[in-house]
């Protein structure tokens, strides 16, 4: 389920990078105005290191043959406080991100929300906690634990399908993406569920001083479900609204504006400063008024400058020169760099 | 058992590639986290199917890698692994966009196939700048860098902490895993049913262990929120580098040099 940057538009990028700063700013906040235990935070780096060790871990489905591993948002609200929980999960993800090429750098915000803004701030108040607080009893928990991870999944798993769409990089058409993606993930949440429930029902049975505690978290109490639920959606619109933006923003839609602004097609550039650049443009291209126009033109299939007939042959052929050159570029610093470092050894 | 392994010897390498001294290794964090995000952008505001003026970004990781004495092997093993995925993603543009593009040599080439191939040269660019910033700077100096791109003390601490113990919670299942494969010799891995006892086994023992962490903390005089240092400024040479590397991406978004260095041979 993690995003990498390579399916993801710069607007989408920063925008869940912008909510995802949010929550994880309101998590601190909470967390040190109501820090009543200094212990926490060790205990939130070893967790943090567990969940790496338990997402290594593979087991074995029974029937399927196949295996899976745990992915442990709702395990850390649970043993943890969501708001410490979403602390440590964002950890994780920049770990995986930095040293496992886990998910993308710019795709993090991204990640954050779907793996750790929701199921922390949204399944685990919403759900497990109502269940949980009644009454503390193995049953309890077991629901609380399936219910919790599988919502939590499958809202995650729509917001990758949500933030894909609109990034716009893949032709997969929604329908067919949601199809696929969300019975996946109902599965591995059943999964993930069980083995959540399994392994809180064992922390239950040996020190149930430790959910007890993370039950008591104080700061959770204050969740205005109103106020989430608000928040959500002005984050959805405010998302329709700049999206709506960029895509407007493409050539025909600029060029139409601006012939309906000066009455012309294309804005006579005789005069002034437009004109020396041109000029300047002329001398410099090598090919004038081809990289240039072949590019804006009429392919408007894939928005700005998609591979046209006349830019495919010799942009291919200087592609491929190019990568020579860069490889060889990098190939002859190494050469030089061991010749020195051998002659400065010797 | 090779999960684990294989994962702490893949940081192990990034990690010994760090502790290098060339004129990259020297630049200060910050110069090279603020380097990276400007390449990173650079490369996904690309539309689809610029595959040829995507090309000459390979320049970046080229030098880089060469200048920072990068091994070769440590950055193509994850980008096999991180290349599967977009493969998936990509893989659908190449069914559901079929119309031709151009034709080259007698062979239509579809849409699909442009942008197909525009996904796989930008996720290889990615990742590599991402292998590159961490093999090139050590774990303190990037929570150093964060602190002085203000990311809050309570962040960093975490992702150091789980950072450094990563290792020993992995160290600690592997054990736990060996001794159950060698209580169930005919089991492949551990047992659905076996899993909650086993992980939870692992929590507790993580909780004690964070607790003697903390009794050590104490002892050396920690009061619930850990001293760094001043922030690092950004040296005169830390903007000179943005600024270099930046216009040079930026010359590479908006100059086709692709099809300028190709016009000079056709």
């Amino acid at each position: 389920m993690h995003m990498s940057d390579a399916l993801l538009s710069a607007t989408v990028g920063v925008t869940m990078t912008a909510a995802s700063a949010g929550a994880i700013g309101h998590s601190i906040r909470k967390i040190t105005k109501f820090e009543m235990d200094e212990k926490k935070i060790p205990m939130m780096g070893v967790m943090g290191a567990f969940v790496f060790a338990a997402q290594m871990i593979n087991f074995t489905i029974p029937v399927t043959g196949s295996s899976g591993h745990i992915g442990g948002g709702i395990l850390l609200a649970a043993l943890l406080g969501p708001y410490h929980a979403l602390i440590t999960i964002a950890s994780v993800l920049l770990i995986q991100c930095l040293f496992f090429a886990d998910g993308g750098l710019l795709a993090l915000g991204c990640n954050i929300f779907n793996m750790g803004v929701l199921p922390c701030l949204v399944a685990y108040p919403l759900i497990f906690r109502p269940i949980v607080r009644k009454a503390m009893t193995k049953k309890r928990i077991t629901a609380a634990s399936v219910l919790a991870v599988v919502i939590g999944l499958q809202v995650g798993s729509l917001a990758v399908v949500l933030q894909t769409q609109a990034s716009g990089i893949t032709e997969l058409p929604f329908l067919s993406f949601v199809a696929l993606m969300q019975p996946i993930h109902l599965a591995i949440g059943a999964v993930e569920g069980l083995v959540t429930a399994a392994v809180l029902c064992f922390i239950y049975q040996m020190r149930s001083e430790i959910l007890e505690s993370a039950m008591r978290d104080s700061s959770v109490n204050g969740i205005p479900v109103k106020k989430v639920l608000v928040i959500l959606s002005l984050a959805a619109v405010l998302t329709g609204g700049f999206l709506s933006a960029y895509a407007s923003a493409n050539p025909d839609g600029l060029e139409w504006s601006i012939a309906g602004v000066t009455g012309e097609a294309e804005l006579e550039g005789d005069s002034g400063l437009h004109a020396m650049i041109a000029g300047i443009q002329e001398k410099a291209a090598l090919l004038p008024d081809y990289a240039f126009k072949a590019e804006s033109a009429e392919n408007s299939m894939f928005g700005d400058a998609a591979e046209t007939v006349g830019t495919s042959v010799s942009g291919i052929a200087g592609g491929l020169v190019t990568m020579a050159a860069a490889v060889l570029t990098g190939a002859l610093i190494s050469r030089l760099k061991k010749r020195r470092n051998t002659e400065a050894a010797a | 058992m090779q999960d684990i392994k294989s994962s702490i010897s893949q940081m192990n390498a990034l990690e010994l590639s760090a502790q290098k001294n060339t004129i990259i290794h020297r630049l200060q964090a910050p110069v090279k986290i603020i380097t990276t995000v400007i390449y990173l952008l650079i490369i996904i505001s690309y539309g689809q199917g610029q595959v040829s003026r995507l090309i000459p970004c390979f320049f970046y990781p080229a030098v880089v890698m060469a200048l920072g004495e990068i091994p070769f092997k440590t950055i193509a093993g994850r980008l096999l692994i991180a290349l599967p995925f977009s493969l998936f993603a990509g893989i659908s543009n190449l069914m559901f966009s079929r119309e031709t593009a151009f034709i080259l040599g007698g062979i239509a080439v579809t849409a699909g196939m442009v942008s197909f191939a525009s996904i796989m040269l930008k996720t290889a660019l990615c990742v590599t700048a991402v292998l590159i910033l961490i093999a090139t700077t050590d774990m303190n100096g990037l929570a150093y860098g964060m602190l002085s791109l203000r990311v809050p003390p309570v962040i960093v601490t975490q992702i150091m902490l789980t950072y450094r113990y990563i290792g020993v919670i992995a160290e600690e299942a592997s054990v736990m895993r060996h001794a159950y494969l060698l209580r169930a010799p005919n089991e492949k891995g551990i047992r659905m049913k076996d899993m909650g006892a086993f992980l939870g086994q692992l929590i507790i023992r993580s909780f004690d262990r964070s607790e003697r962490i903390y009794n050590a903390m104490k002892c050396r005089g920690y009061e619930g929120r850990i001293a760094y240092s001043d922030r690092e400024k950004i040296s005169l040479k830390g903007w000179a580098y943005i600024t270099v590397t930046s216009v040079f991406f930026l010359l590479l978004r908006f100059v086709n040099v692709s099809a300028l260095v190709g016009s000079l041979f056709l």
